[in-house]
């Protein structure tokens, strides 16, 4: 199965994430009032752990668009400048290390070869 | 009656105006290089609008409604929305006009010749036009008719779906009763797997085999060879943007000119720009 259709398109959190994303206030409630936020979008307590624990694999079993999971990262570490580097990224090299570090190293194995 | 006056794709990786310089200097001259060549085609052709095909990131339709195939159908266009300026870098919104009579006109003559085009006055942009119109009319002179696919939330359209839907379309263009210059601009891929296990991952055999059949230019073999299950295995979510260059595959005969790839994980995509000289 492709990892994106695990997705349950009728998961509460995946539905939270669209008017998130479109609203300042949303936004800024993410980071005062989580726990509020997703109780009033019907949020199950598993999700909210997952999303609270930043727990990128959990969040993927569960069902999460993996487009979101990325966009939850930002939402708690900012976006600008968004590289392999990033904070927010850290997560995925948590959850996924073996696939993590084989992309990372074939990165660097390319600016050796200067390509 | 229209004319179709150039084909191009493109990746849109929002790496290439957010940490474009965290790839190797290699890479950056490579996209920056191919990028003008771009434009300068682009400009040569002189069209009088980009029909332009990309896909949306869950960011203009609810993961309860996402339609196949959505058209920007308003005077202007304002991006990117406010989510994606700090991620884009960003900071100052483009205004591109759009061409409000033909967008029309695709949505009504889609609907006669069975194709559901959902539609949207205020489209909402991310990466998937943001990045493309910064390099390639950077100065909003040329007007675009956006038109986004799904191709992340499943079903996803299969290869053989969108090709179809690019045949349609240009029928469609070819008889729309304006002498309308139109360029085709697809957006997206190559491999690259947002937001799943393989996030950091670039697969660069499928990229070249992609590419390859491109050039060979035989549309059936590449519709017999390229399935949306290959696209998957190679990135999940991702890879499948290549969908819009199939769309606009179909307004072009012969063999694509690969001006550019790179595996560029920096930007967490297969990069590549492509070209076509003979239209359908």
């Amino acid at each position: 199965m492709a990892s994106v259709d695990k997705c349950d398109a009728t998961l509460a959190l995946n539905e939270m994430m669209f008017y998130v994303r479109k609203s300042k206030e949303l936004r800024e409630r993410w980071n005062t009032d989580l726990f509020g936020l997703c109780r009033d979008f019907g949020v199950t307590a598993a999700e909210y752990e997952a999303l609270r624990d930043k727990d990128v694999r959990k969040l993927h079993d569960l069902g999460v668009h993996q487009y979101y999971v990325p966009q939850m990262l930002r939402l708690f570490y900012g976006a600008a400048m968004n590289s392999n580097a990033h904070a927010a990224l850290e997560a995925y090299k948590r959850a996924y290390p073996e696939e993590s570090a084989r992309a990372l190293a074939l990165a660097e194995k390319m600016e050796r070869e200067g390509r | 009656m229209a004319q179709i006056v150039s084909a191009m794709a493109m990746t849109h990786s929002p790496g290439l105006t957010g940490w474009f310089d965290r790839a190797p200097m290699q890479q950056q001259l490579l996209a920056k290089k191919a990028l003008d060549e771009m434009r300068w085609r682009l400009e040569a052709a002189k069209p009088d609008v980009i029909l332009g095909f990309s896909n949306d990131h869950l960011l203009n339709w609810p993961i309860n409604n996402v339609p196949e195939f959505t058209v920007g159908i308003g005077d202007e266009h304002v991006g990117p929305a406010d989510w994606y300026d700090e991620w884009l870098a960003m900071a100052t919104k483009y205004r591109i006009p759009g061409d409000s009579r033909l967008a029309r006109y695709i949505v009504n003559e889609g609907a006669r010749r069975r194709i559901a085009f959902a539609y949207l006055r205020q489209m909402q942009f991310d990466d998937g036009f943001s990045v493309p119109m910064h390099y390639l009319n950077p100065y909003n002179a040329i007007p675009l008719v956006p038109i986004s696919m799904n191709c992340t939330v499943p079903p996803i359209p299969l290869p053989t779906r969108s090709y179809e839907v690019g045949v349609t379309l240009r029928e469609m263009i070819k008889a729309y009763p304006e002498n309308t210059r139109v360029a085709v601009l697809a957006t997206g891929g190559l491999s690259h797997e947002p937001g799943g296990p393989r996030y950091f991952w670039v697969d660069e055999e499928f990229d070249l085999w992609f590419l390859e059949l491109l050039k060979r230019g035989d549309h059936q073999a590449l519709l017999r060879e390229c399935t949306l299950e290959k696209m998957e295995a190679a990135g999940s979510g991702g890879t499948a943007e290549l969908l819009a260059w199939i769309m606009a595959l179909a307004f072009t005969s012969g063999p694509a000119e690969v001006l550019a790839y790179m595996p560029a994980i920096a930007w967490r995509s297969g990069t590549g720009m492509v070209v076509w000289s003979e239209m359908a």
